[in-house]
């Protein structure tokens, strides 16, 4: 597509001040709007930006992670225990679990990073069924199959995002963070070092690149981030349960991320934006929303392997793969 | 009981667990070893195994055994479709075609359930009673299933071995590029070896149909253990599939009958993990990478 | 081939546009009254489900069958709205938004688990949203709920009066229960231990596991390594109690087994075989030879062409009587009107027989239903009476 004279109308940037326009105005929506359900899919859509955003970063690498559900849960249940039996701040408990689950994934991490492809992908998943094992078994801390019920609203300095509204505030400022980092960090030379081993492990440590580092290193921050989102989703659904984090959500967040785009910064945005609400469109004929599901994901493998974010890149011209 | 009658009991329970998970498995290390492709699918063409025969058998009056002969021919037509027009595109590249399976399993679990509703659907057995071995005792219908397990076993071990057409899958699995030179068409060789693959997959689900329920949820549970017995076994060998379920068979039973189902399982996957790191190519494997 | 891509993809958004505008923006009709169905529809759960689900559809059937809910002087259509919660306390969260906010109904049939329901009870309780739940767990009910009602009874209610008549009339001394590691799983088993506990029978085994397992084999072996009299099967879904029943006789154990749980009878048999299930000992909360509950029976097989699950009954009399708390109060949109209506209700002629309120001493407030049941042992595939029960006890 050429750039800027087609008729004189430059239709690579009309595209991409549009595109900025229509996520000001959806993000600034859910606050006029009166109708809480919708303020409710905003805030898990926001949540999802922040979990999905967490794996786009590993997925960068080359690796990827079949067990990102169980950072999220571990995350949520470290910031529950902390706030409600630890009676820290909510911000501490949500600190604290986005650390912890940072930290399992190093230690984690450093250990079988060396694996590559579907090797890794396997462990990730034996990993993600031990943890959910060990918060089903371990119910003195995490409160068994019954979960913990009754998580207190999350509070900063008082102020208490006890309303959707408020929570979507916080979710929106949380989500549009991780979304500025991402973009940020590509950029750095870290960034440029993790699509070097992207593209050619061998050469990537032919020229001195750590790959095991710099996988490590998205491993770790990806998971914290994950872990963060657990924290926030816990204090917002007011519920935790082991069957809240297994590897069905892992799936979803695979499946978020591969169809909005595994390349881009904003696949992470558009994949959970279009996959949140959709459920609610096929209430009634759950099995066909399903069958959406494995057949939008095989034709975008398959024709638009960036997923949909790429699509978006070409038409508002952007050339490189972010 | 005595502890030694125990222990022999929790034996034999062990060992007949884990031919079944040998079964399930053997189809999945089977399919990665031709295609190199991890098929997320694996479980839902043991349901749809476990459809046909319940089928075959409670609307069309047929006998067991033919029915499950029906099943694996029918599994392995319909898998040789599936690869040919949907995972051809993704023939060498795993984690893609590993994705692809998943919205695979996804469609077939939910055509399943808009076909046949999701309440578990009961075969009668195939025989009824106990087989006594001194003081053991093992439920008669699991004793022919496993008697099944192991002729299908055999017949693929012959198979594999004996028949030129086995001989070239085994080339393939060895090593691709020089199985091409000899002359073996690994096109066609692709969509058969996912056929056969997932036709041991449905011929599992068939045995076992009267064994357990039948519905469109059945599936989850043997690609867990197919999981499980191809990472300890090592992804594309049989022969550490065979070891490798029947360790995990024998383990789940003595874990579940002298300590408690949770410890087992979680003492499993604890193994399982530092089995990975260790030996990722499994537990026949060399120490390498 | 990116025009190719751009058609396909502006094809679906047009599919999702269309589809999004005929199900959320259909015109309401004036005087319609919007019952939610927040119930499992897939999964092991499912008959349960599906039964809460059928039971609110035919209430809502003879009411508009009348030419509609007569309240305040307007006749209303009723109509129920299902959705799947899929037993999962996210999807029920998301879905109890969906119906409080998005549906604006102020009266839910549901949920299943009580997983589900505690998740979803903040939202219900502050929007004033009468529920009428399934969940077995003790804590659904409390002083502090006031829209929470349960028209089941519950192991809480059962498990003592029922346990003390099995025991003592099948002699039992040792019990092995065998129960899944979820919420239902462990209130139950909870429940039922400390009621055998109390009959004079010792819990010699417990046995937990995962839901979804199939291949009870080797936890079977070790309870009977412990010789137990009879194995509990209370806590499980009807499929896994008719699974473990069949290995449990297939492994050669004669002794008495119990489910001491929700009804499951006919699903049991349908997995077990008829031969297995011979001489099960199982709670009903229904007896079929009682005219209303047989014609309620064909009714709904009639209707659905499936077997009737036994929570039904409970749940198209619970239906009833919120229509009939709404008639009392007048209103159909003021919910702490018909709250107080439903809890004035004294007794109720309903299909299980004379109904009423009970709970407080246990709960804190009066919302469990208290019904007749039944022990039943099952005799070729049927469900035969042994013994009429009330919370008082059976005879």
């Amino acid at each position: 597509m050429q750039g800027a004279t087609r008729q004189g109308y430059d239709f690579e940037s009309a595209t991409r001040r549009i595109a900025y326009l229509v996520l000001v105005v959806l993000c600034a929506a859910p606050f006029f709007v009166t109708n809480e359900f919708y303020v409710h899919l905003a805030v898990l859509i926001c949540l999802n930006v922040v979990i999905v955003g967490g794996l786009a970063l590993l997925c960068r690498t080359g690796q990827l992670s079949l067990g990102h559900g169980a950072f999220i849960g571990l995350g949520a249940y470290v910031a529950v225990i902390a706030t409600m039996r630890g009676h820290w701040p909510f911000w501490l408990g949500a600190a604290g679990g986005a650390l912890f689950a940072a930290l399992v994934a190093a230690i984690l991490g450093w250990v079988i990073l060396r694996l590559r492809g579907v090797y890794f992908v396997l462990v990730t998943f034996a990993f993600a069924e031990l943890v959910r094992l060990v918060m089903l078994s371990w119910s003195g801390l995490t409160g068994g199959a019954n979960g913990i019920v009754g998580i207190p609203s999350a509070t900063l300095l008082g102020f208490a995002f006890d309303t959707k509204m408020r929570f979507y505030g916080l979710a929106l400022v949380t989500a549009a963070t991780v979304i500025a980092f991402l973009y940020a960090f590509i950029r750095t030379p870290t960034g440029h070092a993790v699509d070097a081993v992207a593209e050619n492990p061998a050469l990537a440590e032919a020229s001195g690149l750590s790959v095991h580092r710099i996988q490590l290193m998205a491993f770790t921050i990806g998971s914290g981030i994950a872990g963060l989102g657990g924290a926030l989703l816990a204090h917002y659904v007011g519920f935790v349960s082991p069957e809240s984090f297994n590897t069905g959500l892992s799936i979803a967040v695979i499946i978020m991320l591969v169809i909005g785009g595994r390349q881009s910064v904003w696949g992470p945005v558009i994949g959970p934006l279009i996959l949140t609400p959709l459920p609610e469109l096929f209430r009634g004929a759950v099995q066909t929303q399903h069958i959406f599901y494995g057949a939008a994901l095989i034709l975008i493998l398959r024709f638009l392997p960036g997923g949909l974010a790429s699509l978006l890149m070409r038409m508002s011209g952007d050339r490189a793969s972010h | 009981m005595d502890l030694n009658a125990l222990i022999g009991q929790a034996v034999v329970n062990g060992l007949i667990v884990g031919l079944l998970y040998l079964l399930m498995a053997v189809g999945f290390t089977l399919v990665f070893g031709v295609m190199r492709v991890v098929n997320f699918a694996h479980g839902e063409f043991y349901m749809l195994g476990a459809f046909v025969v319940y089928y075959c058998v409670t609307q069309l009056n047929l006998p067991f055994l033919f029915s499950v002969v029906i099943t694996f021919v029918l599994a392995v037509a319909f898998g040789w479709i599936v690869e040919w027009l949907i995972l051809k595109p993704f023939r060498h590249d795993e984690l893609n075609g590993m994705i692809a399976t998943i919205g695979l399993a996804m469609i077939l679990q939910n055509l399943a359930l808009m076909a046949f509703g999701p309440s578990p659907l009961s075969m009668p057995s195939v025989v009824q009673g106990v087989v006594h071995l001194g003081s053991m005792v093992i439920p008669s219908s699991r004793f022919y299933v496993v008697a099944f397990s192991i002729g299908v076993l055999l017949l693929l071990y012959v198979f594999l071995r004996y028949t030129r057409i086995g001989r070239a899958l085994r080339a393939v699995v060895q090593d691709i590029e020089i199985a091409s030179v000899q002359g073996i068409r690994a096109s066609l060789f692709y969509p058969f070896g996912f056929g056969i693959g997932v036709g041991l997959a449905a011929v599992a689900g068939a045995l076992m149909a009267p064994l357990f329920s039948v519905s469109p949820f059945i599936g989850a549970g043997p690609l867990l253990k197919a999981f499980i017995v191809v990472i300890l076994g090592g992804l594309g060998s049989i022969p550490g599939a065979v070891l490798a379920s029947l360790l995990l068979g024998m383990t789940e039973s003595l874990g579940s009958t002298f300590l408690s189902s949770g410890t087992a399982d979680i003492l499993i996957f604890a193994f399982l993990i530092i089995m990975l790191v260790v030996r990722p190519g499994g537990l026949l494997a060399r120490p390498e990478q | 081939m990116k025009r190719k891509i751009g058609i396909v993809l502006v094809l679906l958004a047009a599919i999702s546009v269309v589809a999004s505008i005929s199900v959320v923006a259909l015109p309401q009709e004036q005087e319609t009254l919007k019952i939610g169905a927040l119930v499992t529809l897939s999964g092991s759960g499912a008959a349960w489900g599906q039964g809460m689900l059928h039971a609110a559809e035919l209430a809502t059937d003879d009411v508009n069958a009348n030419g509609g809910l007569d309240v305040g002087g307007k006749k209303y259509r009723v109509q129920v709205i299902p959705y799947d919660d899929k037993y999962q306390a996210n999807e029920g969260v998301t879905v109890a938004n969906r119906l409080v906010f998005e549906d604006r109904v102020k009266y839910i049939i549901g949920s299943v688990g009580s997983a589900v329901l505690l998740a979803i009870q903040p939202t219900t309780e502050k929007n004033k949203v009468i529920l009428m739940t399934l969940a077995f767990t003790s804590k659904a009910l409390g002083a502090d709920k006031l829209f929470t009602f349960r028209p089941v009874v519950t192991t809480g209610e059962i498990s003592q009066p029922q346990i003390d008549w099995v025991v003592k009339t099948r002699n039992i001394k040792r019990v092995g229960f065998l129960f899944p590691n979820d919420e239902t799983g462990q209130s139950i088993s909870s429940d039922n231990s400390a009621a055998y506990r109390k009959a004079g029978a010792t819990p010699a085994a417990m046995e937990s596991f995962e839901r979804d397992r199939v291949d009870f084999v080797s936890l079977l072996t070790r309870i009977l390594a412990a010789q137990v009299d009879a194995i509990e099967l209370g806590g499980n879904s009807p499929t896994t109690a008719g699974l473990i029943l069949k290995q449990a006789r297939e492994l050669g154990f004669s002794g008495t087994i119990i489910h001491t749980g929700g009804p499951a009878t006919q699903e049991i048999v349908n997995v077990a075989g008829k031969q297995a299930a011979e001489g099960l000992l199982e709670h009903t909360p229904i007896n079929p030879a009682l005219a209303s509950v047989k014609a309620y029976i064909e009714r709904y097989v009639a209707k659905y062409k499936q077997p009737m699950n036994g929570f039904s009954p409970a749940f198209y009399d619970g239906t009833r009587m919120m229509f009939d708390a709404m008639r009392k109060a007048g209103s159909v949109t003021d919910s702490d009107k018909v709250r107080l209506e439903l809890e004035k209700i004294k007794t109720f002629s309903g299909v299980l027989g004379e109904e009423s309120w009970t709970g407080k001493a246990r709960y804190g407030i009066d919302h469990q239903l208290n019904v007749p049941f039944y022990v039943a042992e099952v005799k070729d595939g049927q469900e035969v009476i042994r013994a009429q029960c009330t919370v008082a006890g059976c005879k």
